[in-house]
């Protein structure tokens, strides 16, 4: 800590237990008051935009599932809705409902996920406790129609790769059931529970004007009354065609910023529900596309928010420019607002309450042999994670059970 | 408001310096010279309730340096992307962050990536590349990612050399075997 006059500066991060990924702020505090936030970001910048433009627009959707470890549905589908966007195609009504219900199915997970940590970080542990129990089915059902708990795979230009076995979609249907209940309570429990309010409300507030100024989007915008959603503003997927609500409320709060996040819950279902009962029969893309020159832009809602997407193409088969703007980065740009004046310690929750997430801001990684010069594929990472597993079984003197038969 | 709509009304408030193109009535794509940005800013979030600056691309195209903001409008379908192109070798345009604090960041990654300089940012330092590689511009057509790979890797390799005699010189924070 460094003191100038009165003025004295708090450093959080960069490895801090608050953070879940590491970024630097640093507080200028008088006394207990917030005068100035500062941010470094530069931690976990790995250039994934200029490796998308080495690859080919097939390839992409599967990189770009690996900038963010909750969003991986949100920047695949993007980049599909910009080269779409380009190409001025519509992809098939199958394809449409699978995009709805995978992108659904994420921000379920990702809203439980923030709710639980937004109830540790005021030290609230039975928020945490309920909140990542409830998580635990979504990331079921989503293994359940994809084959992975996170990265499906499944967006392409023009389509889905796969489609989802229609034999699990009743076990879905019945998780759905049972997680709706369990949502309401936990709505119900944290919307009346007084010290919640008082503990978050009139804390880290952004008008409506701060909202549009700094651009925020998604939840936090919601939350201050700016009534914006890219489901229904610029529609995609299946959306224009489902019966379900834009969540908005008023003050801007932390207490709002979780409210608004704990009642698309609930739409979510809603839109699960609708989409999994009215899912056509047919194609599931159009096959490989030709991409000639041009640009395109694709929006997508993400769990936080407005994401973009700018793609240039220069008529080969590897973009000439791929822009990524994920929510985060206008979102976490806005704590010059709404942390001015705060205390300390409500600090730490008003930096949570954009659900912030730093490598999307910042974007991937790809691990390189320092010995070869290339870079490591699945399997080598897959078996470097293998062989670390034998060698502390080893050392422990237990027996590792990672062999599968056949292996 | 459609695409076509305010690519005519741009056209009408600034005669002779705003050339548009709209691929659909939700995607509009002006060019307008640098010189001009600020106003052209001014009048859309004077005029357009919601205007906001959703993101902004870097881009190094063959006739100079591309600098494209993507405006949004709140409850709208349409995005507006302003075009400028900044001759090279020394690109520079008026900051946008001026006027809106949204406009901070990608103003400060853009020069990171593509060396634009942004003339009236309140705060032009560094945002997401590391100090060493300060010169080097990820998204340069001269950029070549075989050599700078090349480059980083001596430097590790170096860092992790035992002759150094610093056991926490290693990349991976371990002393090596």
């Amino acid at each position: 800590m460094s003191a100038t006059g009165t003025r004295r500066i708090v450093n959080i991060g960069p490895f801090h237990p608050l953070l879940e990924e590491p970024v630097g702020f640093a507080l200028t505090v008088e006394g207990e008051r917030v005068v100035h936030v500062d941010a470094r970001m530069d931690y976990i910048h790995k250039g994934i935009e200029r490796l998308a433009q080495q690859r080919t627009y097939d390839m992409i959707p599967i990189l770009l599932e690996r900038i963010c470890g909750i969003c991986s549905v949100t920047h695949s589908v993007c980049f599909c809705h910009a080269v779409e966007d380009l190409l001025g195609i519509e992809i098939p009504p199958r394809a449409k409902y699978i995009r709805t219900i995978i992108g659904e199915l994420e921000r379920l997970h990702s809203h439980l996920l923030w709710v639980g940590l937004a109830g540790h970080f005021i030290g609230y542990n039975t928020v945490f406790m309920w909140s990542w129990r409830y998580r635990e089915p979504v990331c079921d059902v989503f293994e359940m129609l994809t084959g992975h708990r996170q990265n499906s795979a499944l967006p392409m230009v023009g389509g889905v790769r796969r489609d989802i076995p229609e034999r699990y979609l009743p076990d879905a249907r019945k998780a759905l059931d049972t997680l709706d209940g369990k949502v309401r309570m936990l709505t119900d429990a944290v919307m009346d529970d007084p010290v919640l309010a008082a503990r978050l409300a009139g804390v880290g507030v952004l008008t409506p004007q701060q909202v549009v100024d700094y651009g925020v989007v998604g939840p936090t915008a919601r939350a201050s009354g700016v009534d914006t959603d890219v489901r229904r503003d610029d529609p995609y997927a299946a959306y224009d065609e489902l019966d379900w609500n834009v969540i908005t409320r008023t003050g801007g709060d932390v207490f709002q910023k979780a409210v608004v996040r704990l009642l698309e819950l609930t739409e979510s279902i809603r839109i699960l529900r609708q989409a999994l009962d009215r899912l056509p029969a047919g194609e599931i893309n159009l096959g490989l596309q030709h991409v000639p020159r041009g640009e395109g832009i694709g929006r997508y809602e993400a769990p936080r928010g407005e994401d973009i997407h700018y793609v240039r193409s220069n008529g080969t088969n590897m973009p000439e420019r791929l822009k990524v703007r994920a929510p985060s980065f206008t979102n976490i740009a806005s704590f010059k607002a709404s942390c001015l004046g705060a205390q300390i310690a409500d600090v730490t929750i008003t930096l949570a309450a954009c659900d912030p997430c730093y490598s999307c801001t910042e974007r991937t990684a790809v691990v390189r042999n320092l010995d070869t010069g290339r870079e490591e594929s699945l399997a080598e990472l897959v078996e470097r994670s293998r062989a670390e597993t034998r060698r502390l079984a080893t050392e422990m003197g237990r027996r590792p059970d990672l062999d599968l038969p056949g292996e | 408001m459609d695409a076509g709509e305010l690519g005519g009304r741009l056209e009408a408030a600034f005669p002779g310096r705003v050339r548009w193109t709209a691929r659909s009535p939700k995607r509009l794509y002006a060019t307008v010279p640098a010189d001009a940005l600020l106003e052209v800013f001014d009048w859309c979030r004077a005029g357009i309730a919601g205007f906001r600056l959703g993101t902004s691309t870097v881009i190094d195209l063959p006739d100079g340096v591309g600098v494209f903001h993507h405006f949004a409008i709140n409850g709208s379908p349409l995005v507006a992307t302003v075009k400028v192109v900044l001759p090279r070798p020394d690109p520079r345009v008026a900051s946008l962050a001026q006027r809106v604090p949204a406009a901070d960041w990608i103003e400060r990654e853009m020069h990171d990536l593509l060396g634009v300089t942004f003339e009236g940012h309140p705060d032009p330092r560094r945002l997401i590349k590391a100090e060493a590689y300060f010169d080097v511009r990820p998204q340069s057509r001269d950029f070549d990612p075989a050599a700078f790979r090349a480059d980083v890797d001596e430097e590790l390799r170096n860092r992790a050399s035992p002759a150094e005699g610093r056991p926490d010189a290693s990349p991976t924070g371990k002393a090596e075997p």
